[in-house]
């Protein structure tokens, strides 16, 4: 045991590191299939601009936030608010530099090589060449993200070691793929009822390729598109690495690798809730989800996603056993002001 | 070619002597340099800052809206420091060094050099960073200040001079094995053998730490304290935790139970022996220090008096580094060790005596005036290069304060060949060794060599427009 404990602080921000990089992965996916959309969308005439963005911005939470700061949005605003708007928290370039702050945090856990693509990444996203690019060239901006994402991925495959690091690292990653892949199901429940019919295997079709999941729809279902089978894929699929199913399966098996646990049994309250969740999805399919309807369903489902991350946090950071009796209930040891603590960490020096 | 237009100016140049010839111990070098045109130069710096940058090796800056990570500019002549000049610098830090750990026993014990009439009480007394509560605590080993970095300059006559002793935390350290790393990767075809290695700092580091560990465990578990990610040396405290392979941890990462700290694991908590802190004193425990302080550990000083975890630096040796504390160095050296001081020091005129505030008063213009407990080129007045009203506000502040003014003339900094926009250009420097007071002392031979790139400043440090270079000090 000795030799695979880690600092908690360290653990959490390996999560949050992978965390926010697939966060940003798959919001540059959403804008960039949205982007396309609606390219055709305005050559067919249909709708204005903005009400296209609105289940977009809905489905990832962002909706009353963009209101309030833009009341009269022009042309462009959504995908601006979602792509480099620093002030919006989770934007792709906010997530981007929330991924490099915890890298920054454990630059000696992680590999030189993880920390120069990110740190990369950081730089284009943060730079005037990025804005430009953005302004030029929309899709290369976000394809640029994307594969850097998806290399950052691949370089941590290959260089990281196995140990509690990489589990906390996989985490993250898993459980917000899984979080992102159900939100992508949910843009369809948020769209307005009397949108146009005609358009909605065109969306399914976009969200497919925003999920990459496409090529493994068609080879499973061949060409017609029915939101049945698009959620038999994305949700419940065991072999698509995307779909909720998949990432809940990979996450269980690690939280049992990091406690010791045979899978199957648990040791803990996360392993009790992702055990839970994984066994509802193991036992369903699209009639369940239809009966109980798409978005209530997915709405469920992310609430649950949430839990299982929360009790993460108070298992393995917060060790609630051993600390609480020395925080008083209620006040977590971080919940000082950030503020304050960076004045602070700023004043030492010589 | 670029030596060719090289001016040395009227005051000590490290490169040439007074007749405009090259040093001896600089020549090889020298030579080697003048293979390379400007722009080969320039491109391989350009590449070099590059690299830096896309590694993270940066400080950050205050006083932006959001701290702006920059790069430390690294100047690619090599400042060389011969044989002999070493030795005198190396026993003149050990003296330096084994004098003040001394001082600081005898500070925080007896008294007894108040009490024989070395250094005025009001001197102990009136230093911010004198901890009256530690009186009578015992630290391991005895030794207080376990790292040192000790600020040089050269006279005109090229005399090495201590400016100020770093008993603190100095940072700076990451840089010189950084740009000895940069330094061997980008121009090896300089190096023509003969230059000490500067890497076993981190190894020499942590025996260092591992010297002080309470009763005398032979295992202990060494962490690295760092105020976190926004404060401008975290790069240093990430490398040298990587480098010594311990864990680096933040406040909020210990805690302390019963009189020990433990850090807190995903497999739950663990004890910790030495810390080697990166945070100043106040910072360290809301309950003992500044109690708004969100970086410290309440109940950690508990543990450190009860002997069960270790600081190094030891608390209270800021009371060393006071800049009035610093004029009586000599002294110190004397009462202590009964020798004559090895390095000499700028001569200081202390605003609570009397005749020195009328001297100060009367030469503003012409003099250096220092807070006397602020670092990092902070709370200065260069009279020369000072406005009226500059020199006016520092005149209140010294009338109003007088202990926590001092004043020195100000020393010409020697100058060094600098590329500045393709040319080599003189530009002041100083130096800042590092010293390791463990179970022998280590002087790391080469150093910190800061660079003032704006022409005829002598502000080097980092924060301040100041830049960097390797300091290769040669084995024979």
């Amino acid at each position: 045991m000795e030799g695979t404990m880690m600092l908690s602080r360290v653990a959490d921000h390996l999560y949050w590191m992978s965390r926010q990089m697939e966060r940003a992965e798959n919001l540059a996916r959403l804008v960039r299939v949205s982007e396309e959309m609606l390219l055709d969308d305005e050559t067919l005439g249909r709708g204005s601009a903005q009400e296209y963005w609105t289940p977009v911005l809905t489905a990832t939470a962002m909706e009353a936030s963009f209101r309030t700061l833009y009341p009269r949005p022009v042309q462009g605003a959504a995908a601006r608010y979602l792509t480099l708007d620093q002030r919006n928290p989770d934007s792709i370039v906010s997530c981007i530099c929330q991924a490099r702050e915890n890298a920054r945090s454990v630059r000696d856990k992680i590999s030189d090589e993880m920390w120069s693509e990110l740190n990369a990444l950081y730089m284009l996203v943060t730079s005037r060449e990025g804005a430009d690019l953005l302004e030029r060239s929309p899709q290369s901006f976000y394809d640029k993200v994307i594969t850097s994402s998806m290399l950052f991925d691949g370089i941590t495959e290959a260089t990281l070691t196995r140990d509690e690091g990489w589990n906390f690292l996989q985490l993250g990653r898993l459980l917000e793929r899984a979080d992102m892949t159900s939100r992508f199901l949910d843009i369809r429940s948020q769209a307005p009822a009397e949108a146009d019919a005609a358009v909605e295997p065109l969306q399914w079709g976009a969200i497919l390729r925003a999920c990459s999941a496409h090529a493994c729809y068609r080879r499973q279902f061949g060409g017609e598109i029915t939101i049945e089978r698009v959620v038999d894929l994305l949700l419940f699929s065991n072999e698509f690495p995307r779909s909720v199913r998949h990432c809940l399966r990979r996450a269980d098996e690690i939280l049992h690798d990091i406690s010791g646990t045979p899978t199957g049994r648990y040791s803990n309250a996360c392993e009790k809730i992702t055990g839970a969740l994984l066994a509802k999805l193991s036992f369903a399919g699209p009639p369940e989800v239809m009966a109980r309807g798409l978005h209530a369903y997915i709405d469920d489902l992310q609430k649950q996603l949430n839990t299982a991350g929360q009790t993460i946090f108070e298992t393995y950071v917060l060790l609630p056993g051993e600390v609480s009796r020395h925080f008083p209930r209620g006040s977590r040891p971080d919940t000082f002001s950030d503020w304050q603590r960076e004045q602070q960490q700023q004043q030492q020096q010589q | 070619m670029l030596l060719n237009d090289y001016k040395a100016a009227a005051l000590f140049d490290e490169l040439v002597d007074e007749k405009g010839k090259i040093r001896p111990y600089y020549q090889g070098v020298a030579d080697r340099l003048a293979g390379l045109s400007p722009e080969e130069l320039s491109q391989k710096i350009r590449s070099l800052e590059l690299l830096f940058l896309k590694q993270g090796i940066t400080f950050t800056v205050y006083g932006d809206d959001r701290g702006t990570e920059r790069v430390f500019p690294f100047d690619p002549f090599p400042r060389v420091v011969p044989a002999h000049e070493w030795e005198h610098i190396e026993a003149g830090l050990i003296q330096r060094i084994t004098a003040l750990n001394l001082f600081l026993y005898d500070v925080y014990h007896e008294q007894r050099i108040i009490k024989d009439g070395i250094i005025p009480t009001e001197v102990i007394h009136g230093a911010a960073h004198y901890r009256p509560e530690f009186v009578g605590v015992s630290v391991p080993k005895d030794a207080y200040i376990h790292v040192c970095g000790t600020d040089l300059i050269r006279d005109r006559d090229g005399r090495y001079l201590v400016l100020e002793d770093n008993g603190r935390c100095p940072s700076g350290v990451s840089y010189v094995l950084e740009n000895r790393t940069a330094m061997k990767r980008v121009f090896p075809h300089l190096f023509g053998g003969g230059v000490r290695a500067v890497d076993t700092y981190p190894s020499d580091l942590l025996a260092t730490l591992r010297h002080v560990a309470p009763h005398e465990n032979p295992n202990p578990n060494v962490v690295l304290l760092t105020p976190g990610v926004h404060n401008s040396a975290y790069f240093e405290h990430s490398f040298l935790a990587r480098q010594m392979s311990i864990e680096i941890v933040e406040g909020r990462d210990l805690i302390a139970l019963d009189g020990f700290v433990y850090m807190r694991t995903t497999r739950g908590l663990r004890q910790v022996d030495v810390i080697y802190r990166r945070i100043d004193d106040d910072f360290l425990d809301p309950q003992v220090f500044r109690k708004d302080s969100c970086l410290g550990v309440p109940g950690l000083v508990d543990a450190v008096r009860r002997g069960n975890v270790a600081l190094a630096n030891a608390i209270g040796t800021g009371v060393a580094d006071d800049k009035v504390t610093y004029a009586y160095v000599p002294d110190m050296i004397r009462y202590y060790l009964c020798q004559e001081p090895i390095l000499d020091q700028v001569p200081t005129y202390l605003a609570w005596r009397p005749d020195d505030m009328k001297y100060i008063l009367a030469n503003l213009p012409q003099l250096v005036v220092k807070a006397a407990n602020e670092s990092g080129g902070y709370g200065m007045l260069i009279g020369p290069m000072a406005t009226k009203a500059q020199i006016e506000e520092f005149r209140a502040k010294v009338v109003a304060h007088p202990r926590n003014y001092i004043a020195q003339p100000v020393v010409n900094f020697s100058q060094h060949p600098t590329l500045v926009d393709g040319q080599l250009e003189g530009r002041h420097v100083d130096l800042r060794p590092f010293v390791l007071w463990g179970d022998s002392v280590k002087v790391l031979p080469g150093g910190l060599t800061r660079v003032a790139l704006k022409k005829g400043s002598i502000v080097v440090n980092s924060s301040q427009g100041g830049g960097s270079k390797d300091t290769w000090v040669l084995a024979h």
